[in-house]
């Protein structure tokens, strides 16, 4: 093995590491549960790892990783069929593993919302507004043109304001001050 | 211009945080919040320590069948 080589691979598995927060909270996004999320993650580093010469150094190994857990998800989606669609007691269940994970109740009800969409828009929402990923990115990384990103996302938010019952107002009245340092302490 | 191009333009234009009233906040801007705040909540879990064992059992076996290639 020659030097160039060995600094190459230090540099995947950094990079990967580096990735790897972002990657396992997008799991969770699409399975709704952690267990299931951390087997999909282990799924999808043992894939990069075993392709890592098909990656392209200097390019954006994390929208990489994010296409190779994508395509995983649906592979083994289809491969075990649709999952029963959610009752509440399921609900109840999946949210119980963790629930202080999810912080205030409200940050539930969002993922309860969020598990509700449909899986395209849920992707598209959490890629555009939660990941750091620019449409055109999203749209590399679900095999769809940018257009259609932009309306899944678009429909996706609609979805959720009817979800959570987002008015606009007074439903956010007494916290609204903390909206700005939010953004600002979680700046994206 | 005119009063009426200016208050077109105005409408179009977003609305500034600090201009909202108290109380105000965007639908889009709180649903936005949120899916961050959930999203940030399990990125800041960390990375388990199955994640690491793993890729210390990759790279080493990667190392065993190098050094046998070599040989």
């Amino acid at each position: 093995m020659s030097r160039e080589d060995e600094i190459d691979d230090r540099g995947f598995k950094r990079d990967l590491l580096a990735s790897l927060p972002n990657l396992r909270a997008f799991a969770v996004s699409l399975t709704g549960r952690h267990d299931k999320a951390d087997d999909l993650v282990q799924d999808t580093i043992m894939k990069a790892w075993a392709n890592q010469s098909s990656f392209t150094a200097g390019t954006n190994m994390r929208a990489w990783l994010f296409t190779i857990l994508r395509n995983e998800f649906y592979s083994q989606m289809r491969k075990r069929g649709r999952e029963v669609q959610d009752s509440d007691g399921l609900f109840s269940e999946r949210f119980s593993v963790h629930p202080e994970q999810y912080g205030r109740l409200d940050l539930q009800d969002f993922r309860k919302a969020l598990d509700k969409l449909p899986d395209d828009q849920r992707e598209a929402i959490v890629l555009v507004g939660a990941a750091g990923f620019a449409y055109e990115e999203a749209a590399a990384i679900c095999g769809c043109a940018v257009g259609t990103i932009k309306s899944r996302v678009s429909r996706a938010r609609t979805r959720l304001q009817e979800l959570l019952g987002v008015s606009g107002e007074s439903d956010y009245g007494p916290d609204a001050g903390d909206a700005a340092i939010t953004s600002r302490a979680f700046g994206s | 211009m005119s009063d009426d191009e200016d208050r077109k333009k105005d409408e179009m234009t977003t609305i500034p945080h600090n201009e909202l009233r108290p109380g105000a906040v965007p639908p889009n801007a709180s649903i936005s919040r949120k899916l961050r705040e959930f999203y940030n909540a399990v990125q800041e879990e960390g990375i388990p320590d199955r994640f690491l064992e793993l890729l210390e059992r990759l790279e080493q076996a990667e190392k065993n069948a190098k050094s046998v290639n070599a040989k």
